[in-house]
């Protein structure tokens, strides 16, 4: 099967990047070993929420040309990062997601033990507001789920209350929810949210609008609207209020429509995603790589002019570590580490860990090199680019959007009108 | 071997007087919500320390009548007794070098199969002999075994094979012997529970900053509480050491002195049971050479290296140590290189001079048993020390009937072999049978419940909430999780991991610990404590990860940070943190 | 460091990080609260029974075996393996007579194609599906799929003279569907091929793949069979023929669940086992053979991946296949379980469970207004059919509807 591009990874990078080559006229496939870091995403995507101290950016794109020459945004260029940063809405617009924000100031949305952060785009069900208070939510109420462990009532009402806002506590259910926690591993948020449509929808808009009949604003689980958003603007239609949901622990609701919105448009528009496939060899062709073996689809099957390697960090397995190096596994291209193993990490989790600022060494066009050569022709986006710490600075998806868009733009310029 | 008995001075009606005027039930619950004792403040025996020993000490003195207060500066089993390798020793590693210990352990060994059911494993053991050690030493093992009473048997290594597939298949001999796992969390968990059950009180987080004293008579403690930092003052009549190797400042802050040498022991656990049955290299005691299956997983080790007294509290596991434990490791069983690593710990052996040496170089091997009185003419003050995990019953005894001795009691027999300890009463044969018909439909929880609590388990609340997973790695339900709140002394998700295995597991808290944390949260009616204890929690799991960080350890570890710094914040909460949560 | 290079494990049971993205695409879950999920059940009970079997629990009996878990794994964890290793290494229990006959796919069918059109007629009457479902345990609502009064083999014996004069050829794994029930797969499979060049053979001596006897852990026979197969298919490959077959879970069985789950080591050759459309595609794509169509065919289809062919990760080549068809309008679905997992559905305590789980799949077909579904497997075809009253075919059989044969041949110099 021969393509124009290829992309390893199928998650936010390889998606977005997908999208755009298949736009613009190029027949592309993902090939991704499983579901990918998206399913842990809030809801809310950040370009820049915090500098490198942790401390809060208000104004993202002014801090952007601050940043030091390894940054993924400064290879880009502080100018590109802004236009793509202003064209990420649109893109996830089309692909269905709806989201609120953008890339001049940053808004705060609410964690899910009761915490604002900054972020840059959120998807509109979460819990987004412009003060890290919640002021205009007006009378707030949480509820709770009986028997659903992963939304900590408890933690948000208290952090609410510290940052201005006092808001009960409730805790409902319904027969659908009842039978579900019959299961003792499987009440989970995705579980709920397969559930919650139709009748069983109903009754939990009653059950909120029983438990909160003075609220305003009800603080849910994001436990609605796997598929889609409709299921949301249903229960606040039904409950005449303000619903906003709370992304859980660990899967999230808002993170898995996102995965699956942006993949279902990659398909419906011509794109080719191959789940559950790894990547076993490639074939060089002079400094080109020409063709590459799946596990499933055997030797030689793909072929491609251009490659992208969005594979991630080492969650995704896009980098590896072993006791004494730091490696990158499809390819084995170069990589990019400091000092010594005991070096790279830290002894307090929460201090900046060098080893997330690792990554494959890429030339001023994001292309890869091995042994010190350039594979013209191979592509790194996302978070397998090192460069910053995309945790502290929570930049995690801005970078995988804006790299990705920067490489579309590489192997097929976006065409005029 | 040091047993002083020294002169009895205390006068016996006291002890009567010393009566409490409140019920245990009320205290107890008391104590649940606040870990706090009500005044009059007054015991026959304060005992400072909860390892196994303190525990250990504590039930005997309370079931011999004693009116008993155990405490401790941190939690149950923080010290060394969480910290070793849960090795239910038959005695046979003691056996060559030291004879006496190994007598005294195949006879504990068999006590706590019986009274300690629910926390040992009967796995059995092996030693085995590899190509490049001599099996000259498997002829001496043997017959100092059997001098000792461990029975060993030597056995075909083919046979060893079929036993345990994990054993390294070239080993040349192969002996069994009666080794077995014991789970120290519980042991001395239900040490504390026999104690509290017999009328004693416990405190937790409670350090003794200082002695009351009147002339050359100790005749209370001053208690700082770790939380509040308030300060308490408690009379007793005798105070016992049990400290373990933070015991020498215990002594010094009494006036006298001890010399312990701290030796730390690094130890590696696997993500997963390699063996099933306990193996040993058969050679003269030396690194990385047990590999213990304990509950879900596997240990092996130690090291052994002196380190100077005042890094006891600072135990962190160097890129040698891990090195020097999967080198040996992988010999004795050759999965350990490539089997995921969970984390890294070390712990420190108290070991003492022997009194008799002037230089202070001669350690003893066996169980100290000071009365400061006769060395150094302190009245009331009795230190419990050396020994190993395998002793604390008799460590206990010792301290017990020197307690009594002291106090002129006469007649109150120490019963601490016979009596099982709660969880392991024996069960009814009906029970046993119904059980065996069901259990391929029962839970895992349910089972697992069962094996860390025994029959205690039965008070774990059951409904489809209760039945819900906390930690799904060790199946902990939202049921166990208030089971030891209400009733195992929790207050802080570490204890909750010593008392149920709560974040012991693969995940090593990823998913469990905000649970658990906004249930403590809600119970302690703290939430901004249960936050700060969360991300201490976080970090202290990362802490024995850092060591091993690689493959999919690392993967966790990002996982992990993902959610709780990136997703929640968390990372808001890691300074300013309150109090020592250990 | 030389070692801790690599976690090596069963089924790699410890590359499990614990993200639990397994369990938001577990159909079973979703729908049967008794059932722990693909974790619990999993990596997470591997851990307890590895300290001790007693910690298997019978609950991992609801796994219908699906691997869509597996699919979703982004560390590559083989969680459907772990449960089912689990249920044949832990469960000691005896399966049911009920279990034993539905298994039992070569000898019911030996049996009944005999006596075909009484056993069909048995089959249909209400008093014997209740006696089915209330004695056996298989759900009154299920049909038996019809069976054939000459079996695929037979009429290949009839037609094998036709299959020698080919310079190409490939060796059938016919299946026992194709050869008890359907034997018209069989025979569309043997035109389209016949058509661009390749003659058919039977393999010497074929079996039941086993995935019903691995579901239902008759294990010992299901291996005896495993290696019969394996045996034939090693001569048919040894006389340069690959091995094909046109059912996606006869060919994932013997590609992975044989080395996997019965411990019959292939790997001499699993590459040289394919499914039918795998085999075309390739060949077309390396331009090796050109297919002619009907002029004027027209039909609008959509392709339902099943679980085993979402697993071998080739649902790519179906949906490539069916739209080089000029006259083909496709509508694309997602890929979803349809619930029967083989002879899950037909007991009477998954029934329920096999439809709910189902529902999705179905509603979507409903949507997608097609005239006909196209799935590669003939489990999924009877639960589709059964649910949805569409009409189900194999992209094979499809082919065979579009395909001008003469036309065909002739781009392809058969003569």
């Amino acid at each position: 099967m021969k393509y124009d591009t290829i992309i390893i990874g199928g998650g936010l990078a390889g998606l977005v990047s997908g999208i755009l080559l298949q736009e613009r006229g190029q027949r592309t496939a993902i090939i991704s070993t499983g579901q990918g870091a998206l399913h842990f995403s809030s809801g809310s995507l950040g370009l820049l929420a915090c500098d490198a101290t942790g401390k809060p950016v208000e104004k993202p794109l002014e801090h952007i040309s601050t940043l030091g020459a390894s940054h993924p945004y400064s290879k880009v260029g502080a100018e590109k990062t802004a236009i793509h940063a202003r064209n990420a809405k649109a893109l996830l617009e089309r692909a269905g997601v709806s989201v609120v924000g953008n890339e001049a100031s940053n808004h705060y949305y609410l964690t899910p033990i009761g915490l604002f952060k900054p972020a840059w785009l959120s998807t509109v069900d979460s819990a987004v507001s412009l003060t890290p208070d919640g002021a205009k939510w007006g009378k707030t109420a949480i509820a709770g789920i009986k028997g659903f462990l992963d939304f900590y009532p408890g933690f948000v009402a208290d952090n609410l209350a510290r940052a201005g806002l006092k808001c009960d506590v409730v805790e409902i259910t319904t027969p659908e929810l009842e039978h579900m926690r019959k299961n003792s591993t499987e009440m989970r948020a995705p579980g709920i949210a397969r559930i919650m449509h139709g009748d069983a929808l109903v009754r939990f808009a009653k059950a909120i609008s029983d438990a909160a009949p003075a609220a305003e604003t009800v603080i849910i689980p994001a436990v609605v609207g796997v598929d889609g958003q409709e299921a949301v603007n249903e229960l606040r239609r039904i409950t005449g209020k303000k619903i906003i949901c709370l992304s859980t622990h660990p899967i999230s609701v808002q993170g898995v429509r996102m995965q699956l919105a942006l993949r279902r448009y990659y398909e419906k528009i011509g794109g080719t995603y191959l789940l559950g496939d790894n990547v076993t060899a490639g074939y060089m062709e002079g400094d080109r790589l020409v063709a590459i073996d799946t596990a499933n689809l055997g030797h030689g099957s793909l072929k491609a002019d251009n490659f992208i390697l969005a594979t991630g960090s080492f969650f995704s397995r896009g980098l590896v570590a072993e006791p004494d190096r730091i490696f990158e596994p499809v390819f084995g291209v170069d990589v990019v580490t400091e000092g010594k193993p005991h070096d790279w990490y830290k002894d307090n989790l929460f201090e900046a860990q060098p080893f997330v600022e690792f990554g494959v060494k890429t030339d001023a066009g994001f292309r890869v090199s091995k042994d010190g050569k350039t594979i013209s022709n191979l592509y790194a986006v996302g978070s397998i680019l090192g460069g910053c710490n995309s945790l502290k600075e929570g930049s995690g998806a801005g970078v995988a959007i804006v790299t990705a868009m920067e490489v579309a733009g590489l192997l097929a310029p976006e065409k005029k009108g | 071997m040091l047993r002083n008995s020294g002169g009895i001075k205390t006068k016996a009606n006291r002890i009567r007087g010393s009566r409490l005027g409140i019920s245990c039930n009320e205290l107890k619950d008391h104590f649940v919500m606040t870990n706090s004792i009500k005044p009059p403040k007054r015991y026959d025996v304060v005992i400072i320390g909860a390892g196994a020993t303190g525990a250990g000490t504590a039930r005997d003195c309370a079931m011999r009548g004693l009116k008993v207060l155990l405490v401790e500066r941190l939690d149950f089993t923080a010290g060394a007794t969480g910290r070793n390798h849960g090795l239910l020793h038959s005695g046979a590693r003691y056996a060559v070098t030291d004879g006496e210990s190994a007598t005294e352990c195949i006879k504990e060994n068999m006590t706590l199969r019986r009274i300690a059911a629910h926390c040992v494993e009967e796995t059995g053991g092996l030693f085995v002999t590899l190509p490049e050690d001599s099996l000259e030493y498997q002829k001496t093992f043997v017959e100092s075994c059997q001098r000792a009473g461990i029975n060993a048997e030597v056995i075909d290594p083919a046979e060893a094979l079929r036993m345990e597939p994990a054993v390294n298949p070239d080993i040349i001999g192969a002996v069994k012997v009666p080794d077995g796992a014991v789970d120290p969390f519980r042991l001395t968990t239900a040490n504390a529970l026999a104690a509290r059950q017999n009328g004693a009180d416990i405190l937790t987080y409670h350090e003794v900053v200082d002695f009351i004293r009147s002339g050359n008579r100790i005749c209370g403690v001053v208690l700082r509480d770790h939380h509040t930092g308030e300060l308490t003052r408690v009379e007793c009549d005798i105070v016992v050491n049990a400290a373990g190797i933070w015991g020498q400042r215990i002594v010094e802050m009494a006036g006298a002195k001890i010399n312990m040498f701290p030796a730390k022991g690094a130890l590696l656990i696997f993500g997963h049971r390699v063996n099933n049955v306990v193996i040993n290299r058969c050679r003269k005691p030396a690194d990385a050479d047990i590999l213990v299956p304990g509950d879900t997983i596997s240990l092996i080790g130690t090291t052994s290296s002196r380190i100077p007294y005042d890094q006891i509290d600072n135990m962190t596991v160097t890129p040698e140590e891990v090195d020097v434990l999967l080198r040996e490791g992988i010999k004795i069983a050759p999965a350990l290189a490539y089997t995921r690593i969970l984390r890294a710990y070390a712990g420190v052996r108290p070991l003492i001079a022997s009194d008799d040496d002037p230089s202070g170089r001669s350690i003893s091997r066996g169980i100290v048993c000071l009365d400061h009185a006769v060395r150094d003419g302190i009245e009331g003050f009795v230190t419990i020390s050396g020994g190993k995990l395998m002793t604390y019953r008799l460590m206990a005894e010792w301290a017990a009937d020197m307690v009594c001795k002291k106090l002129g009691i006469e007649g109150k027999k120490c019963q601490t072999a016979e009596i099982p300890l709660p969880g392991s009463e024996s069960k009814e044969e009906g029970d046993a049978h119904s059980r065996k018909h069901h259990i391929i439909d029962m839970s895992t929880d349910q089972k697992a419940a069962e094996g860390r609590h025994g029959t205690l388990s039965s008070e774990i609340a059951t409904s489809d909430v209760d039945d819900a997973l906390v930690c799904e790695c060790e199946a902990v339900s939202v049921g166990e999780v208030n089971f030891a709140i209400d009733k195992l002394h929790v207050n802080n998700l570490i204890n909750l991991r010593r008392r149920t295995r709560m974040g012991m597991g693969t995940c090593q808290g990823g998913l469990c610990a905000c649970r658990a944390a906004s249930i403590l949260g809600d119970r302690l009616n703290c939430q901004q404590k249960a936050l700060y204890d969360l991300a201490s929690f976080v970090n202290e799991r990362w802490k024995g990860m850092k060591p091993v960080a690689w493959g999919q350890t690392l993967v966790e570890a990002q996982f992990t940070s993902w959610l709780y710094e990136g997703m929640c914040g968390l990372d808001r909460y890691q300074h300013n943190e309150q109090g020592n949560n250990q | 460091m030389e070692y801790q290079v690599k976690n090596i494990s069963a089924n790699d049971f410890e590359q499990c990080i614990k993200c639990t993205i397994c369990t938001v695409y577990c159909p079973v879950a979703a729908v049967n609260t008794a059932y722990p999920g693909p974790k619990q059940a999993g990596p997470d009970g591997e851990r307890y029974r590895l300290k001790n079997p007693d910690f298997y629990n019978n609950a991992l009996k609801y796994c219908l075996n699906c691997k869509r878990c597996e699919v979703s794994c982004p560390n590559n964890v083989r969680i459907g393996d772990i449960i089912q290793t689990a249920r044949i290494r832990y469960d000691k229990s005896s399966p049911k007579l009920r279990d034993r006959l539905l298994a039992s796919t070569d000898f019911m069918g030996s049996c009944a194609t005999k006596m075909a059109p009484v056993v069909n007629l048995m089959l249909g009457l209400a008093p014997v599906k209740a006696t089915m479902h209330g004695v056996l345990g298989i759900d009154k609502h299920r049909t038996f799929p019809k069976y054939s009064g000459k079996t695929f083999e037979k009429w290949m014996r009839t037609k094998a003279p036709d299959q020698s004069g080919f310079k190409n050829n490939v060796a059938y794994f016919h299946g026992c569907y194709v050869n008890y029930n359907y034997p018209q797969l069989g025979k569309d499979l043997v035109t389209v091929l016949n058509a661009v060049g390749y003659g058919v053979h039977l393999l010497e001596k074929e079996r039941c793949c086993g995935v019903a006897k691995i579901s239902n852990r008759l294990i010992d026979s299901a291996k005896a069979d495993a290696e019969l197969n394996i045996a034939s298919i090693r001569k048919a490959v040894n006389q340069g023929m690959p091995v094909i077959g046109a059912s996606s879970t006869c060919i994932f069985t013997m590609r992975d669940e044989y080395p996997h789950l019965l411990g019959v080591d292939n790997a001499d050759v699993r590459d040289s086992i394919s499914l039918a459309t795998v085999f075309l595609y390739n060949l077309i794509d390396s331009g090796k053979i050109k297919l002619a169509f009907k002029p004027g065919f027209h039909t609008r289809v959509t392709y339902h991946t099943p679980c085993h062919m979402q697993k071998l990760g080739w649902g790519i080549y179906s949906s490539s296949l069916i739209r080089m068809i000029p006259g083909v309008e496709f509508e694309p679905i997602d890929s979803l379980c349809c619930g029967i997992a083989g002879t899950y559905g037909f007991k009477k305590e998954n029934y329920p469970y096999s439809q709910a789980i189902g529902k999705e799949l179905f509603d979507q077909i409903a949507r997608a207004g097609v005239d006909y579904v196209v799935t590669d497997c003939e489990t999924c075809k009877w639960q589709i059919e059964m649910s949805t009253g569409m009409r189900v075919l194999n992209p094979i059989s499809l082919l065979a509807m579009a395909l001008d044969v003469e036309a065909t041949k002739k781009l392809n110099n058969v003569h």
